[in-house]
Formats: C-alpha cells, sequence, structure tokens
C-alpha cells in the first residue's frame, strides 16, 4: 500500500542528497582497501590459502563497495520529515520501513551533531529525545542552516506545548 | 558552640546523615566479603594454608573495619540542604561532588531499610528523577522518622505546595497480600517450577551416578536462579500493603529489607497488567507500573523490583487499582482490534491474543501466549507512535503500531496487524494524545 506511510498532513521533506555522499566518502574506500589487500595476496601468490583469503577479501570488498554505494542512494531518497501543527513526523526505511511521530510538547531535548566530514559538506543529524528511549526520531542529512532552524524550532514549540512528564 | 561560628562558617551549613551510617556501610562490606569466601569454603581451599572458616572470619572483621573507616569518612564530608528551590547534597573526601534536586524534577521518593539499618531504625531515602542511569539519588542513613518527614517535604513540594512542617498525609489501605498467598504465586509461576524440578533432578542425578564435579556445575546455576526468584518474589514482596494517600498510591514491602515506596498519580506513565500461564486459570494477575527513572535501576540491581504495583490479585482488585491510577479505563469492553490470520507466520499460536483498543483515557495492547500481557498507557502519556513494515510483513500487508512510554514493563505493541488497521491507529492516537494535553 503506498499511502501507508504517506504524512498524515503535508508532504514529506527530503534530506540533502549529500548525504549519500558523506556515506560514500566514509564506508567506500574502506571497502575498496579491504578489496585492494585481497588483489595483492592473489598476485603475491604466497600460497593456495592466502590466495584463496586474497580472492575472497576482493570479492567482498568490491561487492560490498558496489552495494554500499547503491545503498547510500536508496537510503537517503527513503529518509522524510514533516512538521504538522501538533507534532513532528520522520520516515525512513527502504526495506525496514519506519514512521515515527513526536508530539512537540513530549520533546525533552534536542541534539544537532555532525562528524568532520559531514560538516565539510555543510550537512548535520538533529536528534529529537522523549522520556522513552524507543523514540529513535533523528534526522541525519539536513543542510546545516536548516538544521539549526529546525533545532530553534522544535525548542520553542516544545516549550510552548511543554506538557511535563 | 558559641553562636558566632554559625555566621563565621557559612560554608558549612547544612545537616549531617545519622552518625550511625557508618556502622550500617561497615556491616554492609563484611557481608559482601564474606559472601566471596563462602563458595572457596565449599570448594574447600581458604587462603594458603589457612583454614577455610578462619579466613572467613579474617574477611568479616577486615571488611567490617575498612567499611566503618570508609562509612565514617564519606559520612563526615556529606552534608544536605534544603531550600525553597531545591535539595542540595554534597558529598565525597578526594572528589568533591555536589548535586542539586530541583523540586519539580522529583518523579518519586522512596524510603528504603536493609536489614542492617532496620535493626538501628535508620532508613535511606532514594529520590528519583526522570531519565539516564544516574537519575537516582539516594541519602543514607537517617533515622526512620526524619526519612519520613523528609519525603513528605519533598512530595508536597514536588507538587508546587509551600510547607514549612509537613504532616503525615492521610492514607486509606487498598489491601495487604497475605505472605502465604505471595509463596503460593511463587510456587505456582513456570520458571520457579522449572528451577526447582531441574535443581531436584540434578541433585538426585548426581547422588545415583556420584558424579559430583561434573553435576555441580548444572545445580549450582539452577539452584541460584532459584535462589533469586524466591528472594525476588516472596522475600521482597512480603506482607506487602498497598494504600492510597492524597498524591499517590504507598507501596510498603519486604521481610528482611524493608521497602516504602510511593508513587505519585500523575507520573504513572503505564500499567502492564501480566498473567503468567498457571495463574490465569486461577483468575490472578501481577500489576507493575512504568515510572520515569524506575526501571534504570531494575536491569542492574535484581534486588529492587520498584516497578511491581501489585505481586499477585485477584481481577476485580486489579481492575479496581488499575482504575485508581488511571480512571474511567475498562479493559474489558472495548472495540478490539485483532491481529489478522495471515498474521500467524509471525506467531503460529499468540496471534490469537493480539489485539489492541482505546478508550477516551487509554491505549491498550495486549499480546501474548504463555504469559498474557495487557499494557495500558493514557493518551496523555502518549511519547511518541511508531508504524513499522518490514519486507516479509509488506508481503503479508501487516505492520505493527507501537506506542513509546519510558523504559519500564509496559511496552504498548500492536505487532503485526492490519496495515490499514495499524496505520488508522497512529492516526487516531495521535488526535487523541493532542485532545488529551489539550
Amino acid at each position: 500500500m503506498d499511502g501507508l506511510f504517506a504524512p498524515v498532513e503535508g508532504t514529506w521533506q527530503p534530506v540533502s542528497p549529500r548525504l549519500a555522499t558523506v556515506r560514500r566518502i566514509l564506508l567506500v574506500p574502506l571497502l575498496v582497501a579491504l578489496a585492494l589487500a585481497g588483489l595483492v595476496l592473489v598476485v603475491l601468490r604466497l600460497g593456495s590459502w592466502t590466495t584463496v583469503l586474497g580472492a575472497a577479501l576482493l570479492v567482498t570488498g568490491l561487492a560490498g563497495a558496489g552495494w554500499t554505494w547503491v545503498w547510500a542512494g536508496r537510503n537517503q531518497r527513503s529518509w522524510g520529515y514533516a512538521e504538522n501543527a501538533d507534532d513532528l513526523l520522520v520516515t525512513r526505511g527502504v526495506m525496514f520501513k519506519r514512521l515515527v511521530a513526536i508530539p512537540y510538547g513530549r520533546m525533552q531535548f534536542v541534539d544537532v551533531e555532525a562528524g568532520p566530514i559531514a560538516r565539510a559538506f555543510g550537512i548535520a543529524t538533529v536528534t529529537l529525545h522523549t522520556a522513552s528511549p524507543e523514540t529513535a526520531a533523528e534526522i541525519p542529512g539536513l543542510p546545516a542552516a536548516q538544521a539549526t532552524r529546525l533545532r530553534n524550532r522544535l525548542t520553542e514549540l516544545g516549550e510552548a506545548r511543554g506538557a511535563g512528564l | 558552640m558559641a553562636p558566632v561560628s554559625d555566621v563565621a562558617a557559612p560554608e558549612i551549613a547544612g545537616l549531617r546523615t545519622h552518625p550511625l551510617t557508618a556502622v550500617v556501610q561497615g556491616a554492609r562490606w563484611a557481608a559482601a566479603a564474606s559472601v566471596g569466601l563462602v563458595g572457596s569454603i565449599f570448594t574447600g581451599d581458604g587462603w594458603g594454608d589457612l583454614n577455610p572458616f578462619l579466613s572467613l572470619l579474617a574477611a568479616l572483621a577486615g571488611g567490617l573495619v575498612l567499611g566503618l573507616l570508609l562509612g565514617f569518612v564519606s559520612w563526615r564530608f556529606t552534608r544536605y540542604v534544603i531550600d525553597g528551590a531545591e535539595l542540595r547534597i554534597s558529598s565525597g573526601v578526594v572528589t568533591k561532588a555536589s548535586r542539586r534536586i530541583p523540586y519539580e524534577r522529583i518523579q518519586s521518593v522512596d524510603i528504603a531499610q536493609p536489614l542492617v539499618a532496620r535493626v538501628l531504625a535508620l532508613a535511606e531515602l532514594r529520590i528519583e528523577m526522570a531519565g539516564g542511569r544516574d537519575s537516582r539519588t539516594s541519602l543514607r542513613f537517617l533515622r526512620l522518622a526524619d526519612a519520613a518527614t523528609l519525603r513528605q517535604v519533598l512530595l508536597s513540594r514536588a507538587h508546587g505546595e509551600e510547607v514549612e512542617a509537613a504532616t503525615e498525609e492521610h492514607r486509606t489501605a487498598i489491601t495487604v497480600v497475605p505472605p502465604e498467598r505471595v509463596v503460593l504465586g511463587t510456587v505456582l509461576s513456570l520458571d520457579f517450577l522449572f528451577a526447582a524440578v531441574g535443581s531436584v533432578a540434578l541433585v538426585v542425578l548426581m547422588i545415583w551416578f556420584g558424579q559430583v564435579v561434573v553435576l555441580l556445575g548444572g545445580v549450582l546455576p539452577l539452584a541460584s536462579w532459584l535462589g533469586q526468584i524466591v528472594a525476588h518474589r516472596v522475600l521482597q514482596q512480603w506482607d506487602f500493603t498497598l494504600s492510597r494517600g492524597e498524591r499517590g498510591l504507598r507501596i510498603e514491602r519486604g521481610l528482611l529489607s524493608r521497602t516504602s515506596q510511593t508513587i505519585p498519580f500523575a507520573r504513572v506513565q503505564g500499567v502492564a497488567v501480566k498473567e503468567p500461564f498457571v495463574w490465569r486459570r486461577l483468575g490472578w494477575q501481577r500489576l507493575e507500573v512504568d515510572v520515569a527513572g524506575y526501571a534504570e535501576h531494575d536491569s542492574e540491581q535484581q534486588e529492587d523490583s520498584s516497578s511491581t504495583l501489585l505481586p499477585i490479585a485477584d481481577r476485580v482488585l486489579a481492575a479496581a487499582v488499575i482504575d485508581e491510577l488511571i480512571p474511567g479505563t475498562t479493559t474489558a469492553d472495548l472495540v478490539r482490534t485483532r491481529a489478522p490470520r495471515r498474521s500467524w507466520v509471525f506467531a503460529p499460536i499468540g496471534w490469537r491474543n493480539r489485539w489492541i483498543a482505546a478508550d477516551d483515557t487509554a491505549f491498550v495492547a495486549h499480546e501474548g501466549w504463555v504469559q498474557r500481557r495487557t499494557s495500558i498507557v493514557p493518551h496523555s502519556k502518549t511519547q511518541s507512535v511508531e508504524l513499522r513494515q518490514g519486507p516479509l510483513q509488506r508481503r503479508l500487508h501487516v505492520a505493527t503500531v507501537e506506542v513509546h512510554t519510558p523504559k519500564g514493563p509496559v511496552d504498548a505493541d500492536g505487532r503485526h496487524l492490519d496495515e490499514h488497521d495499524a496505520r488508522a491507529a497512529l492516526v487516531a492516537q495521535l488526535e487523541r494524545a493532542r485532545a488529551s494535553r489539550a
């Protein structure tokens, strides 16, 4: 069913495509390095076992790198958030889809964080915390200005509608 | 002391805990030191050539002296101050620590009396705040009467009342759970039966074959599990008394260590009704409650089952207590949204028992096969709502809807419902939560 993960009202705001780029930069070189290490083992021909190990590394590394490349794009496109009148809605996932709705008044605090590469690309992750540890409401890949704006708006709304515990 | 000295040393203002704190701490250390050695007595090796009993004695004495010393020093440096806005506790010898507890953040205040403290008529005051594993603050130890007074002051200030001299609030008893009922309930629970039968069978096998060393590895864990179940469900729930005050429910329980808990009505985040396998046929239930902060400790300290609201009760009493906490809730005649037949893949037997429902005050989720569990969450306590669907669920057109609550025994999940039902439940729950806040 298509409408299952539609926002309750309005449309989903997408996150920045730079999220996929950042994730690729973080993960793909590692996997490629793994594949290269495997290649070296295969070329050196130290013995049958190391050759088999090298071939395995080469294949896993290359396959992993290719899969990560595709996954990063698909996953980035699956994220979305919507600021409704009373709740913040966040959706994500391609295979395992989720939709979380958090009433603004339930918010305890908001985190904004960005790693070095994310900062270089000007994106950040905004995480909303409630009293429940199950509420996993993070929005990665927000352009820095938008992240700050969202944090301020959420804090404002949280204070205005704060309902305590 | 001359009155002038008060002015000269304003830094040392504040109250001390009871001097006998050191004795209690010493006894606890001695107990801890000896527990480790009891095991080595069984295996027969002491410290080098020393007789095992002598070494036990040495450990006891050593633990006692060390504990007394540490207890005295920490007592000497601990002070607490109650002022208009907060409670402040400063402690620490080398590393100074100071904690401020704003009254409005207090979730609950409990009084605990470990065995040694109880002998000396002392008590520990536990103050819970929401969030994190450091959210509990303990003040140990005070005179029991002082602890009770302080609790009254803290609880009334937590409710924004200006009190100088707190009076003990008027309370009416709801129920006393007789010890024999707790014992019977424990004996009839599946894990107890399993542990008991297992231990006995292993002991018989051990004697039969004479293979002490091999089977000891099986008997000891089972027996200690059995001991834990008994300690947890019988000793701690002994003489369980539930009463109602103006601001909340009061629980008093324990055979060796006494605990007195207060659960303010407004702090209850949800109630879980559990019906274990054998109990269900007898119409018995166990009630557990979600209070922010409680569950953080339950997992680390098995000794402390503070989220139990009623260890064992019949349906009528359980319903009455639930009504006390979440007025106007009934779990009986609600329009239930059941899990569809095709969701049997995820729970071949349990799917028949899965349903969710909601009335004007609360969201109700029910599931379980061996142990049935009904979770009740007031709409006004809905933290967030989630809808989930995995690949297999998508093929079967089912989805899971969850109403999130703070960490605790309550888990209001409607698993593997029809996807349209799940989506409708999410939208409706958001609407109900909004209405309840307004």
